[in-house]
């Protein structure tokens, strides 16, 4: 698929001609950082000084291309959707090369800052388990009563908190949750599943 | 079985021919079964008939001895011989203390439910009931397009927590661990 480029995006993207491949490679880096990081204005206006531009047109510059490496990402456009989609832009070769390499390199990395973006649920980290007896509490004596007590550790976000709950249950149940998951695990191997992964890409 | 003296003085009094009759021992212990067992704390489970005669307090004191002792022999998993020998000890005559007995046999399964029903007092972690699971396909979300990922969304009774497939196996595998662990234990 093409990219569509609005005319504001174009004009931002409009003064990358105008410096060297190597600088538009210098924007491509900060770029990333911000992305990564969030934006610094600082890092504009040294930029603006050392290139002798507006310090708007090197933030419009580099927001330009961090959209266009966003959205390129978000989508995974293949390489000959993406020298298309720049073709429209009118720029040399040379520069066009510089943006390919970009968008090739940075891809897996940016998608996975965007995912960091997305709400994300409690996910399965670690189990860790114990076997316990109880022989007696205080309203029983000469109790055989065996539990497995676990600690289920989950992960809460993409930036590592874990969140960590102790459990409890008794042989019986253990080996009900273990078939009813079996059963899960089953269900993505069912020919219905492989279809619908096979043909959903 | 040990027993404080109040107790003791209370089923003294319950194995006391001259405060208890022949006619109102069995009624007064089959209501101290029951008020344990039934009656879900009824105010009214001493006031029969047949007990109209006796001093409240008394009674009362009595009941609530006789309830306490009902208590510890499902508490200690009494047996018969250990039963007659604390209430042998308490002044019961044979008679009596096969009466009381019966009566405990007689509420076996209501004993039993006793029996379930102390077991389930006590502080623990949350206990697993059950797990449900959905399988999910993930083909894009706000921020990318074509994720293409099945996931599993798991409920563990009170909480959901999503998961990967490979990490389901993973959990997975260390369940069975436990759980060939578990049957270990129970071969030794």
């Amino acid at each position: 698929m093409l990219l569509v480029l609005t005319e504001e995006h174009r004009e931002h993207l409009s003064m990358l001609p105008q410096v060297e491949p190597s600088v538009v490679g210098e924007f491509g880096r900060i770029a990333l950082e911000f992305l990564r990081r969030g934006t610094s204005p600082k890092i504009y206006e040294g930029a603006a000084r050392k290139l002798g531009v507006s310090v708007e047109a090197v933030q419009q510059g580099v927001e330009g291309l961090m959209f266009l490496l966003m959205e390129s990402s978000k989508h995974t456009i293949s390489e000959v959707d993406f020298m298309d989609s720049v073709l429209i832009l009118g720029f040399g070769e040379e520069l066009n090369q510089v943006l390919l390499q970009l968008y090739q390199d940075n891809q897996v990395q940016i998608r996975r800052i965007l995912s960091q973006l997305i709400p994300s649920q409690p996910a399965f980290h670690q189990l860790e388990w114990r076997l316990d007896v109880q022989l007696a509490s205080r309203s029983l004596r000469q109790r055989l009563v065996p539990t497995v007590t676990m600690r289920l550790m989950l992960s809460e976000n993409e930036e590592g908190q874990r969140s960590t709950r102790v459990l409890q249950t008794d042989p019986s149940t253990l080996l009900h949750l273990i078939s009813t998951l079996e059963a899960a695990l089953a269900a993505v191997k069912t020919s219905h599943s492989r279809r619908i992964l096979r043909n959903i890409k | 079985m040990e027993l404080s003296e109040s107790v003791q003085k209370g089923l003294q009094s319950l194995g006391d021919q001259t405060v208890l009759d022949r006619c109102s021992f069995p009624v007064v212990v089959d209501a101290c079964f029951r008020s344990l067992l039934f009656s879900r704390g009824d105010p009214a489970v001493l006031d029969l008939p047949e007990l109209k005669h006796l001093d409240k307090i008394l009674l009362k004191q009595i009941h609530a001895a006789a309830t306490t002792f009902i208590l510890e022999a499902v508490k200690h998993n009494a047996d018969k011989s250990t039963i007659s020998f604390s209430l042998e000890e308490l002044t019961f005559n044979t008679e009596r203390v096969e009466t009381f007995y019966t009566t405990l046999k007689f509420h076996f399964w209501a004993t039993l439910i006793l029996f379930v029903m102390s077991s389930s007092i006590g502080r623990g972690p949350a206990h697993i009931k059950d797990v449900s699971w959905r399988l999910q396909y993930q083909m894009k979300n706000g921020q990318l397009d074509k994720v293409n990922e099945p996931f599993y969304l798991i409920s563990l009774m009170l909480f959901y927590c999503t998961s990967a497939f490979a990490r389901l196996q993973d959990l997975v595998g260390k369940l069975k661990d436990a759980a060939k662990s578990v049957e270990k234990a129970s071969q030794v």
